[in-house]
């Protein structure tokens, strides 16, 4: 992680500042821009992993630049910021070279989870093991099972879904959008605790009396599966 | 009234509208008028005609059966003073008689018998300039008279014919009469009807101006003004209607649109201020370690700001027509199948029982992730609205055009006055907790699938919302 580096393009200094700083704190080098007239020279060096375009900047629209680089042969994944929500745009941002739409507001801990997505996709890691472990937890990725203390979880096929996302994002905050849409495939936004039953459902079958609690609850943003 | 009859007249559509009117009126009447003419004219020359014929032909008729001697002259010359004097007319102007009919006789001897005006040269050179055909009358111009004769020729043997010439007088003078009086009333006629037509045309045209002054008047701030609608149904009533009708709808939606912006304005006010005295109570509080709780509550005060804001954009968008709806063959069995999936333990943990019933293979043509949204909002909708023990029944048809999706429950349905404007925006229950956009965003969603959602109540109490999408077309899964 720690020689990855991203270039930020976001005129906005509030927002600017709070992506350095968060991404900081992720182990990224962060490089950042006010305008496209300044971004684009350095994404001409293409020494960037991946970029955040805001598309609402002064000097020109986002998709512009984007396009512009692609097609001055910048390969590097593009995530586009933007406050505009319609799904027309989206759809446009994406035709044109962006890879990954997140619109504002947003929550940190999606940003980063889009972003190390991206970079999955544009640097190859080693292939995951079948079989993954977080303390006394194991997951059988082949035969779908989970055990505890080596003891069989008894979890229903959507259960196992919804901690095997926890358990990829081991250690990392996701929210309950991520849940949905990673575990459900579905872009909604209940207005009812419907996430939050599943977890506490889950947690009863792992986190059973006298265990070390593992899935925890960070309030406002989302869940994480972690040691204490 | 008066002085707007009069103001700048040129520039308005009432007098070119009544020009045109008076013009299309008096070249009507006068075309009218030439054909009376002619009839006129033709049937008083048919009765000259007919007496200068039938007396031509007497006279010829002497003329052969008397011997040519020395009393010829006289005895024709006789013959025909008695019929120059058979018109009435001419008689009764004395001595003009000799001026107004002629007879003339020719023969291989000259000179030929003449009586009538002099000088007859004049009257023979045009009869001989004429070529008459036996029979037929004409109308012949003589030297030094205004008025033409008519002539007929006739008989003949041995080489003699028989000029009769009537002057054509009387019928020109009643022609003359009928031209003038014509032209006295047409001229009245004209008149009068550019009157009649600029001042009615005025008047209808002024309705119309009427309209435009009121809408011009009618700004943003003055939304409640109404044209006056006359009880009659013609053009101008139903434009003055239509406009109205077009008000009404101009109104409800800035009313709409101020309620939505009042709702937002409302419903954002109040997060803001708890979010803020929440924090602000945090930083007074010298206890450093109690801020992870009101930082967590101000974040998820945040996020139902954020919610809020996006199901309103979203509306808009929808309301607006801009929705961008991807259109798939969708199984909707198996998509409503995962949402229940889904809340079934929400609704296990509030107890409520969620019954289900569903046919397979009901196919729906629509945007899975719009769907997905229709559905979750709905089940939200009975799990915030039903209190604990009650029952949803939700079941799913395959009917000939509609996949028809039913959410029934025996909870406290809706208030007959909630139930009429339930898809409105910003329209909730008293006990809501939610922004009252919910419903407004399925049924815009709906219907920008070309379906239809309603709202009922079920017998027994509770209430069934019945939605209906268009059914999805196998054939067209390529």
């Amino acid at each position: 992680m720690t020689s990855v580096r991203l270039l930020v393009v976001e005129d906005d200094i509030a927002i600017q500042r709070l992506l350095i700083r968060a991404l900081k704190e992720a182990g990224y080098q962060v490089d950042t821009a006010d305008t496209a007239a300044a971004a684009e020279p350095l994404i001409m060096k293409g020494v960037h992993d991946a970029y955040i375009i805001d598309l609402g900047l002064p000097d020109g629209d986002g998709l512009e630049l984007i396009q512009r680089c692609r097609t001055q042969g910048s390969t590097a994944p593009v995530l586009i910021l933007s406050a505009r929500r319609s799904v027309n745009e989206r759809v446009r941002g994406l035709e044109q070279g962006g890879d990954d739409y997140l619109t504002k507001p947003f929550a940190l801990a999606e940003l980063l989870a889009r972003l190390r997505n991206l970079l999955r996709h544009a640097v190859p890691i080693p292939k995951e093991s079948l079989r993954l472990r977080v303390g006394d937890l194991q997951l059988d990725l082949v035969r779908r099972e989970a055990y505890r203390n080596s003891q069989p979880l008894r979890l229903t096929p959507q259960e196992f879904v919804l901690l095997e996302y926890l358990y990829r994002n081991a250690g990392r905050v996701v929210t309950r959008a991520m849940i949905l849409k990673n575990v459900w495939q579905m872009r909604i936004d209940p207005a009812t605790n419907v996430v939050d039953v599943h977890i506490y459902r889950l947690r009863n079958k792992v986190d059973s009396e006298g265990d070390q609690p593992l899935i925890h609850t960070i309030r406002g943003v989302g869940y994480v599966l972690k040691l204490p | 009234m008066f002085s707007n009859f009069l103001r700048g007249p040129r520039d308005t559509a009432a007098w070119r509208l009544s020009i045109w009117t008076t013009l299309a009126f008096a070249v009507g009447t006068a075309l009218a008028f030439l054909v009376i003419y002619l009839l006129v004219e033709n049937s008083v020359r048919e009765r000259t005609d007919a007496w200068l014929s039938g007396e031509a032909e007497v006279l010829s008729n002497v003329a052969m059966n008397t011997p040519q001697d020395s009393l010829y002259n006289r005895i024709v010359e006789e013959v025909a003073e008695l019929a120059t004097r058979e018109i009435p007319a001419e008689n009764s102007e004395n001595g003009q008689n000799q001026k107004s009919i002629f007879f003339a006789e020719t023969a291989e001897r000259q000179p030929p018998l003449w009586i009538g005006p002099e000088p007859r040269k004049a009257f023979l050179t045009a009869i001989d300039r004429a070529h008459l055909t036996p029979g037929m009358p004409q109308s012949i111009y003589v030297n030094d008279f205004p008025i033409p004769f008519r002539v007929v020729a006739s008989g003949k043997e041995r080489g003699t014919l028989v000029y009769l010439g009537l002057i054509d007088r009387s019928a020109i003078s009643l022609l003359d009469k009928l031209v003038h009086r014509f032209l006295e009333v047409w001229a009245g006629m004209v008149l009068l009807g550019f009157v009649i037509s600029y001042a009615s045309a005025h008047r209808t045209l002024s309705r119309i101006e009427r309209i435009a002054e009121t809408v011009a008047r009618i700004g943003s701030n003055d939304l409640g003004s109404r044209l006056p609608e006359a009880g009659n149904s013609d053009e101008i009533s139903r434009l003055s209607r239509t406009f109205n009708h077009m008000l009404d709808r101009i109104q409800a939606s800035v009313n709409q649109v101020r309620t939505v912006t009042d709702s937002v304005a409302h419903d954002l006010k109040s997060p803001v201020t708890w979010i803020r005295g929440r924090l602000e109570a945090t930083l007074s509080d010298d206890d450093d370690t109690s801020w992870r709780e009101p930082v967590a509550e101000a974040i998820e005060g945040l996020d139902q700001m954020a919610e809020l804001l996006n199901t309103t954009l979203d509306l808009a968008e929808a309301a607006g027509g801009a929705l961008h709806i991807e259109r798939a063959l969708i199984d909707m069995t198996s998509l409503v199948r995962q949402l229940i999936d889904l809340y079934q333990p929400v609704f296990a943990e509030r107890q409520i029982a969620l019954e289900t019933e569903f046919h397979e293979d009901v196919t729906v043509d629509g945007d899975v992730a719009f769907l997905n949204r229709v559905l979750g909002n709905l089940l939200d909708n009975e799990l915030n609205h039903l209190p604990k023990a009650c029952h949803v029944y939700i079941t799913l048809k395959q009917l000939d055009e509609f996949a028809e999706l039913k959410i029934e429950d025996d909870g406290p349905g809706f208030s007959p006055d909630l139930r009429q404007r339930a898809f409105d925006r910003f329209v909730k229950g008293k006990q809501s907790a939610g922004h009252g956009l919910g419903l407004a965003f399925v049924h815009a969603i709906v219907r920008a699938h070309g379906g239809d959602v309603s709202i009922s109540d079920r017998p027994g109490g509770g209430a069934v919302i019945v939605l209906s999408l268009p059914r999805g077309n196998k054939d067209r899964r390529s």
